[in-house]
């Protein structure tokens, strides 16, 4: 199971998806577009844990997560 | 006399009740939130385990800046607090960037780790720049 965690004002909204339904992923790819495309950043991890930033979508990814663009404060 | 040290007895017993109750009430107070619990848990999750050992002990951990290599502190809090450290380990300047909505500390944390990581130059070209206490 892939999950999609959306940083949020209830702290984080996760999405779960089955990666090897082509629906679920095919769901899971426009919120990508949808989230990215309004600003928010997408991160993975690698193996050993380091943060990865990415542009597109991948679907082999087992979670990625999505924070708001950042702005000077 | 003997009524006076009764009166006494029993104030002191009155304080100290009212000591306890004070004292459940600012625990209760400031309890953290559901969703500050959840901010923080996810913020776990994406520690490295220096970082979460630092964070258990300090509530900051240390980053290193994916462009420079200098060293950054995050500390628990939801703005105006990245510090860029000197080679001391010392705050040298300080950095405000936020994720742009009303997110609790865990998530503007987690957010600030990625961002100065993965994108260190990206991140301090929209931050304010600010003195260190």
């Amino acid at each position: 199971m892939a999950t999609q965690i959306v940083m949020d004002r209830n702290g984080d909204t996760r999405h779960n998806f089955d990666a090897r339904d082509a629906k679920a992923l095919l769901k899971a790819e426009r919120r990508f577009k949808a989230l990215t495309g309004a600003g928010f950043t997408a991160a993975t991890r690698t193996a050993d844990g380091e943060p990865v930033v990415t542009r597109t979508f991948d679907p082999t990814a087992e979670e990625t997560l999505f924070f708001p663009r950042l702005v000077g404060g | 006399m003997k009524l006076l040290r009764k009166a006494d007895d029993q104030l002191r017993r009155l304080l100290a009740a009212c000591s306890r109750w004070a004292l459940a009430f600012r625990d209760w107070y400031q309890r953290p939130s559901t969703i500050e619990l959840r901010g923080r848990k996810l913020l776990r999750e994406w520690l490295s385990p220096e970082q979460l050992a630092q964070y258990d002990a300090h509530s900051y951990f240390e980053v290193t800046g994916c462009h420079t290599g200098k060293r950054y502190r995050i500390s628990h809090a939801v703005g105006a607090n990245v510090y860029e450290l000197d080679d001391a380990g010392w705050p040298r300047a300080g950095w405000c960037f936020v994720p742009n909505d009303h997110l609790v500390a865990g998530d503007v944390m987690l957010a600030q780790k990625i961002a100065l990581e993965t994108d260190e130059r990206g991140a301090l070209a929209v931050a304010n720049n600010f003195a260190p206490r």
